[in-house]
Parts: structure tokens; C-alpha cells; sequence
């Protein structure tokens, strides 16, 4: 009975035009419109290399790190190359801001990087995403140091690891790519969650009280739970085809690179659809409507979770995040691309796991709260 | 007689207080079609649905072949077929797939379900739509195949509820006559409508619902005997003096006259050649008449009887 419904869901599901567009077609028409919007951002970024200045004081000529990762990130012959650095007194820093010479200048003092604009814009971000990366490696070093150690010793092993973490710079210098690898992650965010349409649509046809079809079920001599499992299963294999198919056609096609973590990436779209899936069949449960009506709550509850994850532009995920964070803690869309996120900013796995942890337990609640409305639910009108 | 279906008590009340079925009782026998009569809000479906685990109620049982009808009886189910009022079939599927599917959930052996379903798609008169998706279906062909999907699988115990609502003649008729066909082969039918002559041409027992009670219940026959009209007699008569209505309701026999739009309508409450008492009558009275003719009463005149209102109300 299991295989049976399950063939069966499976050629329903993927028979429904309106689904496929949204679940598998919509997503690659999304994908197209990033690259195309992207394209000329992408080869005007690489040729362009931001001016900022540096206030080269003694503090920065003793420290290391900032001075080895600024050199290399300057380096002409680095085809990475971000920075033209003037490095000069503060005084002159200021004028050369104030002139428009440069973007922003860098000034250690006591220990800590300081760092001055005239505007906001996307090389200030780059700068300062820049120095935030350097001082976080910076007083990883100093936590990790052995009290006995020498200065001399730090420094040995601050040089060791610049040396052996070329890529870490180099994720350093494709900043701008990151902005926009943002807008993919937060599009395969939004097509996991658009499995809730798939999850909506199986539920949908299970039970009695929604629709005719789940009244002659419910009437067969099978039971609901084998039924209910072998359609979101289903409906599960339609989402993972769709997945699929988009990171065929935005890795083969589009030549999107995803970085080293592709494992992490897949593991993380599997579990961001299973809460899709959940999500609708939480909407599919609550909601007595028609199927447009409640695609229509779907779709905009997905939309609206993606909008504040960021993919109509990156700014929108940092002023959640500021402001309202427990909006972002509880938005799967969110969930799923700040996993994204950390594969590509974090060099250990901490917040990414957190993030899947995350999922699960919202899959878990969607669940719970899904079989109390099925469990209890009868066709009950007059 | 072997009880197929056998409900007592049954109340179903709502949330509101409000009682769709109230007290209900009723047998179902092997081999025949029992009608369950009523208009629209009777309590003709909520009574099946309850029959049916669909909806819990709030007293009474409910037994089928004998056995304690609950959502987990399964064993009760297999052997049950249900044809619901409104189309329940998956776009997405063509007319033999969804064959095949709900069959399926019956039938695990393949080779059997496939001859089911022949047998199916041949009694509903869909061979030759096979292929084609339930979009492509005129709605009287939905209707058949919303019937196939109900009974593929032979069931002992078959339940239509209004199956014929929005149907054009034609189909109606090829619905009927595979009802018809499926009680000769052996199935206990239910059938709920307000179609009384449907009823009438089809049940062997039938049961008139109105407000969740039983009104009346026995064979078309008897119904009518319950009706203390027994005869009318219509007569189609041009500009009729008023004189000639207060002579014939002081006629033998005649209970109720009323004349409107050229049509004079004549009830009798029992008695004798009544019809060539009113030839008679407009003969000796020169009224020229186009058309008269006698009626037996309808379940209708039982039901307007039996509640005030029409059937169809």
C-alpha cells in the first residue's frame, strides 16, 4: 500500500503544472534573473580594486598579522589584489578621505582596529568585513596562546598560518562574489521551503476533512499514517528532484561556485526541506481553504521569511538580525541561509550545526502541531 | 432477512446544539437497495458519513455486516464502496489511472485489479475514455467515472450519495441501470437523493429524512397508502367561470379545487371513476376542455403531507 499511493502521489504531484512552476521551474527563473543582474557586477568586480589608506603608526608596524594580510591583499602581482594602500600619517589619511581619495582609512590603536568613512557603500562593507576578519583571527591566536609563549613565538605561528591559508584570503578577496553567493543561498532557502506547496498538496489529498479524494481514502481499508508517510515521501523525492535540477543548472549552466562545502550545502537543502515539506503541511492542516488560497498563504509566508533572510538584497538580513533577532531565529528561510552563510565565512562547523539543530526542532514543532489538527480532525460540517 | 447495516439511536449533534440526525434507526438488508429520501439538510449524508467513521457521533451504534463499526475496521471497510455526492477523483490522473488507484487501495494483486477495473470502466460505459484526464470529461462523464472509482474494487456494501446531482438524462439512465446491475450481482446498496422518482423506479425500501428524523419508511406502495390524497385529476381549460370551481368541490369525493394559468387541479381523497364522474360533469356543463388526465399521489404528495413542504424545498 505504501508503494502503491506512493507511485501514484508522486505522478499526481508531478503531473501538477502549478506546482512544478513553483517548486521546480520558478526557482531556475530566479537563478537566470540573478545571473543576469549579477553578471556585470561580477567582471566589474574584478578588475576593481578599492583606495584606502592606512595610518602607519607603530602599533601597526608591530603587528603581524594586519600587516602581512593588508601587504598580500595589495600585492600587485596578486591576482586576488583588493587594496591600493597608501600608508601615511592620520592627518594625512583625513585628507585624503576628505579629497575622495580613498574609500576609508585603517588606524590601530590599543589593540584595536579603527576604522573611518565618509558613506556607506559596498567597499566600505569590504573593508570592514576585511579588518573584522583579521581581529577575529587575531584574538582566536592570542585565546589559543600558551601564557609562556613568547611574543616571538606568536608571531611565528600568526606567519605559519598566513602562509598555509591562502584560501582564507582569498574568500577575504572575492567579498563581492559573497554578496552575491548571499542571493543564491537565500534562492535555494526559498526553494526548500517551496516543498511546502508539495507537502500542502499531499496532506491535502489525505485527509478527509479538506478534500473528496481524502474522504474515499479515509474510507479504504488502509491506514492514514501509511498513507500520510508515503505521500510526503513523495513529495519529498519531487522537491529533491527540483533541488537537483537547480544546482545542475546554476553550478553546470550558470558556473555559480558553491566553495569547498558541498556536502554541507547538500545536507543543509536536504534538512531545510524537510521543514518545508513540514511547514506545509502545518498550513495544510490549520487552513480550511481552497488549494489557491492557501498556495497563495504559503508561497507568501515563504516569500515574506525570504524577503527578511535577505533575497531581495543582503541589507535587509543584517537589520533583522540587529533588531530583530528572534524574527530570524524562528524564520526557516533565515535558518537556511545563515547555514549557508557560515560554510562560507566561519572556518569551524559551530554555527552551521546550530543552524541544522534549528531546523529540526522547527520540523519537529511544525509536526507535533500538524498531528494534534490530523489526529483530532474529522470531517465535521453542516 | 440478513442485517447488513444495523444503526440505532444514532444522534449527531453539533458544536451549536444543533441536531442533523436526532435519534435515528434503521436496518439495511442484504440484496437490496434501501433509498434514503429527504431534501436538501435532511441529514441523508451526515447519517452515511456517520455510518461510515467519517464524522463521530454523539450516541447510538452502528453495526455493519454484524460487526462494530469504528475508523480502524478495516476488515468492515474492504468490503465497502462509497460514491460520494461531489466528484473525487485526481486531475492529475486519467480515468484509468485513477482506476487503478483507488482500486489499488482495495486490490493489492495486480492481475485481479486490472480485470476489476475493466469491469468497472465497461459497467460505467468509459471505454473509450480510458486515456483521457478527468478535465477532458463532459460532467456526465465525470459523474460515471467518480461512480467507477466507488465500486472497482466489488464491494458488498455500496453507498451513493446523490450520485445523479447535475447529470444530463442520458447519463442518469446509464447510472441507474448500473445500480440496477450492481444489486443483481449481489451488492446491498444505499442510496440517498431527492429525486423521488428516482426512488421510486429504483429503491426497494426507502426511508423520507427531513430535519434528522425519520418521517416514513417501507416500500414505494406503502408510502403512498400513508398519503390521504388518493387520487387528482388534472384538466386543461381555457377561461374558466368561477361558478363551475365551488360546483365541483361540492362533487363526491373531491377534497381540494384550485384553478390557475388554464390548468384546473383536482384532488380526491378516495372514491370511485372519479375521472369519468368530472367528464361527465364538464359535459353536461359545456365547458370545452384540451386535455384531462388522472394521477396517482407521488411520494412528493407524501412528503408535503408528512411535513408541509416540498421536496425539493
Amino acid at each position: 500500500m505504501f508503494l502503491h499511493n506512493f507511485k501514484y502521489t508522486f505522478k499526481t504531484l508531478f503531473r501538477n503544472r502549478g506546482l512544478i512552476f513553483w517548486t521546480v521551474a520558478f526557482p531556475v527563473i530566479m537563478a537566470t534573473f540573478f545571473h543576469m543582474a549579477f553578471a556585470d557586477i561580477i567582471e566589474s568586480d574584478k578588475l576593481k580594486v578599492i583606495d584606502m589608506a592606512i595610518v602607519s603608526n607603530e602599533e601597526f608596524e608591530n603587528n603581524i598579522l594586519y600587516k602581512k594580510t593588508f601587504t598580500s591583499l595589495s600585492d600587485e602581482k596578486n591576482k586576488d589584489r583588493l587594496f591600493n594602500i597608501t600608508y601615511t600619517s592620520k592627518d594625512k589619511a583625513k585628507k585624503l578621505l576628505e579629497d575622495d581619495k580613498i574609500e576609508g582609512y585603517l588606524e590601530l590603536k590599543n589593540n584595536k582596529p579603527y576604522l573611518t568613512f565618509q558613506a556607506n557603500g559596498i567597499n566600505q562593507t569590504i573593508i570592514k568585513y576585511v579588518v573584522d576578519e583579521v581581529h577575529d583571527t587575531e584574538k582566536i591566536f592570542l585565546m589559543n596562546a600558551d601564557l609562556d609563549n613568547s611574543l616571538g613565538t606568536i608571531s611565528a605561528d600568526i606567519e605559519n598560518y598566513l602562509n598555509n591559508n591562502k584560501v582564507e584570503l582569498k574568500n577575504i578577496a572575492n567579498s563581492n562574489l559573497n554578496y552575491m553567493m548571499i542571493e543564491y543561498y537565500t534562492l535555494i532557502a526559498m526553494t526548500c521551503l517551496y516543498a511546502g506547496c508539495l507537502g500542502m498538496v499531499a496532506i491535502d489529498n489525505s485527509l478527509p476533512y479538506l478534500k473528496g479524494n481524502g474522504k474515499r481514502i479515509t474510507v479504504s481499508p488502509t491506514k492514514k499514517i501509511s498513507i500520510i508517510l508515503s505521500s510526503l515521501l513523495a513529495g519529498y523525492i519531487v522537491q529533491l528532484i527540483s533541488l537537483g535540477l537547480l544546482f545542475f543548472y546554476t553550478i553546470c549552466i550558470l558556473n555559480v561556485d558553491y566553495g569547498n562545502h558541498i556536502g554541507h550545502i547538500i545536507l543543509l537543502s536536504l534538512v531545510g526541506s524537510i521543514a518545508g515539506i513540514s511547514l506545509g503541511v502545518l498550513v495544510g492542516a490549520y487552513i480550511k481553504a481552497s488549494d489557491n488560497v492557501k498556495s497563495g498563504i504559503l508561497i507568501a509566508i515563504t516569500m515574506a521569511g525570504c524577503f527578511l533572510a535577505g533575497i531581495m538584497g543582503v541589507g535587509m538580513k543584517y537589520v533583522i538580525d540587529k533588531n530583530l533577532p528572534l524574527l530570524n531565529k524562528i524564520n526557516p528561510a533565515n535558518m537556511i541561509t545563515d547555514g549557508f552563510y557560515s560554510l562560507y565565512y566561519y572556518t569551524d562547523f559551530h554555527r552551521y550545526w546550530i543552524d541544522i539543530i534549528s531546523l529540526l526542532i522547527f520540523t519537529l514543532i511544525t509536526i507535533i502541531l500538524s498531528c494534534n489538527k490530523i489526529g483530532r480532525a474529522k470531517y465535521d460540517s453542516i | 432477512m440478513e442485517k447488513v447495516i444495523e444503526v440505532k439511536d444514532l444522534t449527531k449533534e453539533y458544536n451549536k446544539g444543533i441536531k442533523a440526525v436526532d435519534n435515528l434507526s434503521l436496518n439495511v438488508y442484504k440484496g437490496e437497495i434501501l433509498g434514503l429520501l429527504g431534501p436538501n439538510g435532511s441529514g441523508k449524508s451526515t447519517t452515511i458519513n456517520c455510518i461510515l467513521s467519517l464524522l463521530n457521533y454523539s450516541k447510538g451504534s452502528i453495526k455493519i455486516f454484524g460487526k462494530e463499526m469504528n475508523p480502524n475496521s478495516y476488515d468492515i471497510k474492504s468490503q465497502i464502496g462509497v460514491v460520494f455526492q461531489d466528484v473525487s477523483v485526481f486531475d492529475e490522473l486519467t480515468v484509468y489511472e485513477n482506476l487503478d488507484y483507488f482500486c489499488g487501495l482495495y486490490i493489492k494483486d495486480k492481475k485481479l485489479r486490472k480485470q476489476y477495473i475493466e469491469d468497472a470502466i465497461e459497467l460505467v460505459g468509459l471505454t473509450e475514455f480510458k486515456k483521457y484526464y478527468p478535465k477532458q470529461l463532459s460532467g456526465g462523464l465525470l459523474r460515471r467515472l467518480n461512480i467507477a472509482c466507488g465500486i472497482a474494487h466489488k464491494p458488498k456494501l455500496i453507498f451513493f450519495d446523490e450520485p445523479t446531482v447535475a447529470v444530463d438524462p442520458q447519463s442518469r439512465n446509464n447510472i441507474l441501470n448500473g445500480i440496477k446491475k450492481l444489486r443483481d450481482n449481489g451488492a446491498t446498496i444505499v442510496y440517498t437523493t431527492h429525486y423521488m422518482e428516482e426512488v421510486e423506479t429504483l429503491c426497494d425500501r426507502i426511508i423520507i429524512l427531513d430535519k434528522g428524523n425519520i418521517l416514513a419508511r417501507g416500500t414505494s406502495d406503502e408510502l403512498k397508502e400513508l398519503a390521504e390524497i388518493e387520487e387528482k385529476i388534472t384538466v386543461e381549460v381555457n377561461n374558466l367561470d368561477v361558478k363551475y370551481i365551488e360546483k365541483i368541490s361540492e362533487l363526491k369525493n373531491v377534497d381540494v379545487v384550485t384553478y390557475s394559468a388554464n390548468t384546473l387541479l383536482i384532488t380526491y381523497k378516495k372514491g370511485k371513476n372519479n375521472i369519468s364522474d368530472m367528464v361527465e360533469f364538464l359535459k353536461n356543463n359545456k365547458i370545452k376542455y384540451n386535455k384531462i388526465f388522472s394521477e396517482r399521489p407521488t411520494l412528493n404528495d407524501v412528503f408535503l403531507e408528512l411535513t408541509g413542504k416540498e421536496l425539493r424545498d
